[in-house]
């Protein structure tokens, strides 16, 4: 059993002339929950996108689980859910269909179990057979964690989830995480709010000018401190 | 081959019932197809060429503007809400995603068929009693010959946001070799030419409508095994 959940090795990626990341090395160990910050631009989104198979680094690799991404894609992915900026749901099916499609391609067995249960925990029963379309961000952005649950993965990522989300839908989104970790669940996400982020994770590390540039245990972190000086570091740095 | 199935259905139902809710793609074909239609049957009053040269026309172009329209909107669904990078995060074959789509357009056209071709054949008065399985095969055959084009373009064209009039220009310029047997096979069916054809020019170079039918299934073929290998390249990054 391989308890490296996500291994970074030697990752970079450039747009154009522009370096995104510069050999980014990292171990995530699995059932830990990390939180990357970064300033808007420092690579974050990137990042998790090469994690996740969207985008290819330029150079080094990525396994989750001992699994290369690239090379063992399918194998890799279904140990993967994952939460970005949009929610990627059909806003013409209903929020059943849109979980029920999802288990279909993950090809879970007796989904509507699980369905049932993940849109109790979601807070989203009551809004069933609504059509995605209506719905507001903050139910929106909750289908799409249950999307990204469905099918039971072992590692979550999420970028920005806590973006748009009003206080009470974001308690509901870190009691949803902590409830995900602590059921032997890796989560890697990234946020802005680093005081809401630490709340979830208990590794901390900063992504700037295309290198990891701190790294530590969120225990060891004074999360006001932290905060305030990531704010004026960043307002700084835009 | 269980996973694949419950994919490539999962996939196929979903296209459907989100084109019934929507119903953004089938109502524009009908309009434009029963347009094209409308506007050679006038041109048809005042030509030399006869009803049985211009109603088969009419049909194929009515077929290839209106498929063209809808296999555009292909990947439109995809990209709200970034709904592609759910597909591609799922652990589904990019290859299996591109045949349901294919599958998914070409029961699309078979849809719009049902309808424009008693329009056509209202119109300009054609006799298909004889023809008809005949017919119904050379249409599946362009279906396919088209939709497996038209599916990949329109990935091309949705996911690399290069959009415009591109993805017409380019199919039409692909699809030119498909174009000629299945003109020369809907001519024949209507008797609008013979059934072997000497001389010159691109119909005669098909020569029979045997022959029209085996150049259709060789293209399909290749449009189809073609596109689905190069699928996974387009769809990635």
């Amino acid at each position: 059993m391989n308890d490296i959940a996500i291994n970074i090795d030697s990752v970079s990626k450039a747009f154009g002339t522009r370096l995104v990341l510069k050999n980014i090395n990292l171990a995530v160990a699995a059932r830990q929950s990390v939180l990357l910050c970064g300033v808007n631009g420092a690579g974050k989104s990137t990042l998790l996108n090469i994690i996740a198979g969207l985008l290819q680094p330029d150079r080094g690799s990525v396994s989750l689980s001992g699994c290369n991404i690239n090379k063992y894609a399918q194998r890799a992915k279904s140990q993967l859910g994952v939460i970005l900026h949009k929610p990627m749901v059909y806003p013409e099916l209903t929020v059943i269909e849109n979980l029920s499609f999802f288990a279909d391609l993950y090809g879970v067995k007796k989904s509507s179990d699980r369905i049932n249960e993940l849109l109790e925990e979601a807070g989203i029963w009551a809004y069933r057979n609504d059509r995605a379309g209506i719905l507001s961000h903050g139910l929106l952005q909750r289908l799409a964690i249950a999307r990204a649950l469905v099918h039971s993965p072992k590692i979550l990522l999420a970028d920005e989830p806590f973006t748009g989300l009003d206080t009470g839908a974001c308690e509901h989104l870190i009691s949803i995480l902590t409830n995900f970790a602590d059921n032997s669940g890796t989560v890697f996400m990234t946020s802005h709010d680093t005081h809401i982020g630490l709340r979830c994770c208990k590794r901390v590390l900063v992504l700037d000018k295309a290198s990891l540039i701190f790294d530590a245990d969120a225990g060891d972190v004074d999360a006001a401190a932290f905060s305030r000086d990531f704010v004026a570091y960043a307002g700084g740095a835009e | 081959m269980r996973y694949f199935w419950l994919s490539f259905k999962a996939v196929f139902i979903k296209d459907i019932v989100t084109e019934l809710r929507a119903r953004q793609v089938l109502p524009t074909m009908i309009v434009l197809g029963v347009l094209i239609v409308w506007i050679l049957r006038m041109a048809s009053e005042t030509a030399s060429a006869g009803a049985v040269i211009i109603g088969p026309v009419s049909l194929w172009i009515a077929i290839l503007f209106s498929g063209l329209l809808a296999q555009e909107r292909s990947f439109a669904t995809e990209q709200q809400q970034d709904c592609i990078c759910g597909l591609l995060l799922a652990p589904v074959d990019e290859g299996t995603i591109y045949l349901s789509k294919l599958l998914v357009n070409v029961v699309m056209l078979c849809i719009f068929e049902v309808i424009i071709v008693p329009i056509v054949v209202v119109a300009f008065h054609l006799d298909i009693t004889a023809h008809r399985p005949a017919l119904i095969g050379v249409l599946l055959l362009g279906n396919i010959g088209l939709s497996s084009v038209g599916t990949l373009f329109s990935a091309i064209v949705e996911l690399t946001r290069t959009r415009g009039a591109l993805l017409s220009i380019l199919v039409l310029v692909i699809l030119m070799p498909m174009m000629i047997p299945v003109t020369f096979a809907l001519l024949a069916i209507f008797n609008g030419i013979d059934d072997e054809l000497a001389g010159t020019g691109a119909l005669a170079f098909v020569g029979s409508f045997k022959a029209a039918v085996g150049y259709m299934v060789a293209f399909d073929a290749i449009f189809v095994v073609v596109c689905w290998l190069l699928f996974p390249f387009v769809v990635k990054e």
